[in-house]
């Protein structure tokens, strides 16, 4: 997670080096520890640090950090040339590194020889079967030469051993929802939602999650965690209150014919509805139109 | 290291909620900042404790009196909402006075004996 | 006598300002020197996997209020029922881990590295202090003790006419020993591996029983109480939104 703060610093020390005014090792410190993509900066300023030999030597044992951080920018910019060099430097200094032999195995990928990359892999999980980068690798290039339902697999195997790895899982519910499995997508994110509780992203998209399975009890659930989403957003999130508006008429028209005992549902609609007005109102008065009509649809079908 | 008592506890979980929702990241933060402000007041207040040369009682009153501030100073840097940062008043009230307390006198004593005994 | 000991200010600059710093100095080495040991070592399938598992199992008792009843229940099922439930221990296995233990000689062979790495360098130290600054009265304690505090106070040095509040340098060491841990905690970061205590508390707990905090997650799953968290949610957003549109 980044932080105000944290991001505040990252964007104040990349325009300072954007306009030459040094700090260049500090920027691509903080970007390594925030993990931040910023691939075609970290290739220039990395490369103008390691081309010039006085500056790469005062860094002393962060030199090689330094190349492989450049590598895999270099690997993201498809300028295989320079993620070539770094590696060949790298395999040269560490020749029996496990850290360069992902590197390599990552080169592989980088060209398009998803095959070649995927033995590499394998046999270097044989080595050492618990090593979570690599096997998260295996899955990317699964999923990137179209074998959905072995990456699916793979995911699950990995899982199964770190189980507490919430990228995983996020992983996996997109490629669920993707499949229109929607039934094991929602386990994903019920997953997902019991590890970051706080976070509304996840009950927003498990909401998408229930309404898409549709049916009066999943609906009248999807409204619920609509509802806080909106409530940790501040009801900020224009998605969340269309899908209470959404919800809401759906449900009225499941239960059409039957009791109508929850009357409580329609405040929080035509609390989101007026909400939303007011937003579009501020931001997009042109748009307004269209928003009332879509508002209006749905009362009426109510 | 905190400059002073008070200053380092920037960490703090940002949910101000009215349910009882604790981010167990945040509170761990929390409690972290709690102890470093504690020990650091405790070697501060242990050292000036030792130079102004008091003995016995004094002292020990000196102890309760720093980390009395330091409590006091840790709840404003919360904005005296303190159950939206911690669990228990107990936590930012008692938490590390023990552990203080060793290092309080062994800073306390290196200071007196090499200001006042020799 | 006893009021006032006159100590000379050479014991100062000899022993107890070279005591001390030599003691914070030998904190700082053995950290690094743990962290260097501590990073050679490879993680087992087996508890890399109840590692984790102990860590969604406490995720989901913590925030258990945040998923549909069902969803709950499933999950509880899944996990501790006692067919093969995954936090589910047979009673069997249970001892028979700790008899595992005892009879693994890898096991055997790791904590002897970890009680190693903690006593050589203590012992050296002890032994040290003994040889350069036995006999020494080294400092005075600002406040008075009784006499039972003695033998801790001024080990190495038998007068029993002296003031308790006198320390002797072996003595002295001792309360370093102790003292010092908020500072290497404020200089060495988070993680500082010389906190004694705590190390010595693990071994007698006898490493990390996996076992065991299965067993007590498992409890702790047993007995909450599923409380859905989110009709709740629905009265804040009503608020939320008010607060917004008015």
């Amino acid at each position: 997670m980044v932080t105000k703060i944290e991001e505040a610093e990252l964007s104040r020390l990349e325009s300072q080096v954007d306009n030459g005014g040094g700090g260049a090792w500090d920027f691509l410190c903080l970007v390594r520890k925030l993990k931040v993509r910023r691939s075609d900066k970290v290739l220039k300023h990395g490369l103008s640090i390691l081309n010039d030999p006085k500056k790469r030597s005062a860094l002393g044992p962060d030199e090689w950090t330094l190349y492989e951080q450049v590598a895999i920018a270099a690997m993201d910019c498809q300028s295989t040339e320079v993620a070539k060099d770094c590696i060949k430097i790298l395999q040269k200094r560490f020749p029996d590194s496990k850290r360069v032999g992902r590197l390599e195995g990552l080169f592989l990928e980088a060209k398009g020889s998803l095959s070649e990359a995927e033995t590499a892999y394998t046999s270097f999980l044989e080595e050492s079967p618990f090593d979570q980068v690599v096997q998260k690798r295996k899955i990317a290039i699964a999923k990137a030469g179209g074998k959905i339902i072995k990456a699916i697999e793979l995911i699950n195997k990995y899982l199964e051993t770190f189980m507490a790895d919430h990228d995983a899982w996020r992983e996996l519910a997109e490629i669920y929802v993707s499949l229109q499995m929607y039934k094991q997508a929602a386990f994903c994110y019920e997953e997902l939602i019991l590890s970051q509780p706080m976070n509304p992203l996840y009950h927003l998209t498990y909401a998408d999650v229930l309404y898409t399975i549709g049916g009066l009890e999943n609906l009248q659930m999807a409204k619920k965690y609509y509802a806080s989403t909106i409530k940790l957003t501040g009801g900020k999130n224009q998605r969340a209150l269309f899908g209470v508006c959404l919800c809401t008429s759906a449900i009225a028209q499941l239960s059409k014919g039957r009791n109508k005992e929850d009357k409580d549902g329609t405040d929080l609609q035509s609390l989101a509805a007026t909400a939303l007005e007011k937003d579009y109102k501020q931001r997009a008065p042109d748009k307004l139109q269209l928003l009332t009509c879509a508002l209006k649809s749905l009362r009426v079908s109510s | 290291m905190a400059g002073h008592g008070d200053s380092g506890s920037d960490k703090k979980s940002s949910e101000a909620t009215d349910l009882p929702i604790f981010n167990a990241e945040n509170l761990q933060s929390n409690m972290k900042v709690i102890y470093y402000c504690r020990t650091f007041m405790s070697i501060i207040g242990g050292v000036t404790a030792g130079i102004l040369g008091f003995t016995g009682l004094t002292g020990f009153i000196f102890y309760l009196i720093i980390m009395g501030a330091t409590s006091v100073g840790l709840i404003a840097k919360a904005g005296f909402s303190v159950p939206s940062y911690f669990d228990s008043w107990n936590q930012i009230v008692l938490d590390g006075f023990l552990g203080g307390l060793m290092s309080f006198v062994l800073f306390w004593t290196f200071a007196y004996d090499i200001v006042h005994i020799f | 006598m006893a009021e006032d000991l006159v100590l000379d200010t050479a014991i100062r600059d000899w022993v107890l300002i070279p005591l001390s710093v030599v003691m914070v100095l030998i904190g700082i080495l053995r950290y690094f020197v743990s962290k260097l040991m501590r990073s050679s070592q490879v993680p087992d399938a087996k508890i890399v996997k109840e590692g984790q598992l102990i860590v969604r199992a406490r995720n989901l008792r913590a925030s258990a209020n945040f998923i549909p009843a069902k969803s709950f229940r499933a999950r509880r099922f899944y996990y501790s029922n006692e067919e093969n439930g995954l936090l589910f221990v047979p009673k069997g296995q249970a001892q028979n881990a700790q008899a595992q233990m005892f009879s693994d000689p890898n096991m055997a062979m790791d904590m002897m590295k970890k009680n190693l790495s903690m006593i050589i360098p203590q012992t050296l130290t002890f032994a040290w202090v003994n040889f350069f600054f036995s006999g020494f009265v080294a400092a005075k304690i600002p406040f008075p003790l009784t006499q039972r505090f003695r033998s801790m106070l001024q080990n190495g040095i038998d007068l029993s006419t002296v003031d308790v509040s006198y320390v002797s340098s072996r003595s002295w060491y001792f309360l370093n020993l102790f003292g010092l841990r908020g500072l290497f905690s404020l200089i060495l970061g988070e993680e500082n591996a010389t906190d004694d205590t705590q190390r010595m508390m693990q071994m007698s707990g006898f490493g990390f029983d996996p076992t065991r905090s299965l067993g007590a997650e498992k409890d702790g799953l047993d007995i909450i109480q599923h409380d859905w968290a989110l009709p709740k949610f629905e009265q804040h957003a009503e608020s939320v939104l008010q607060k917004l549109v008015h």
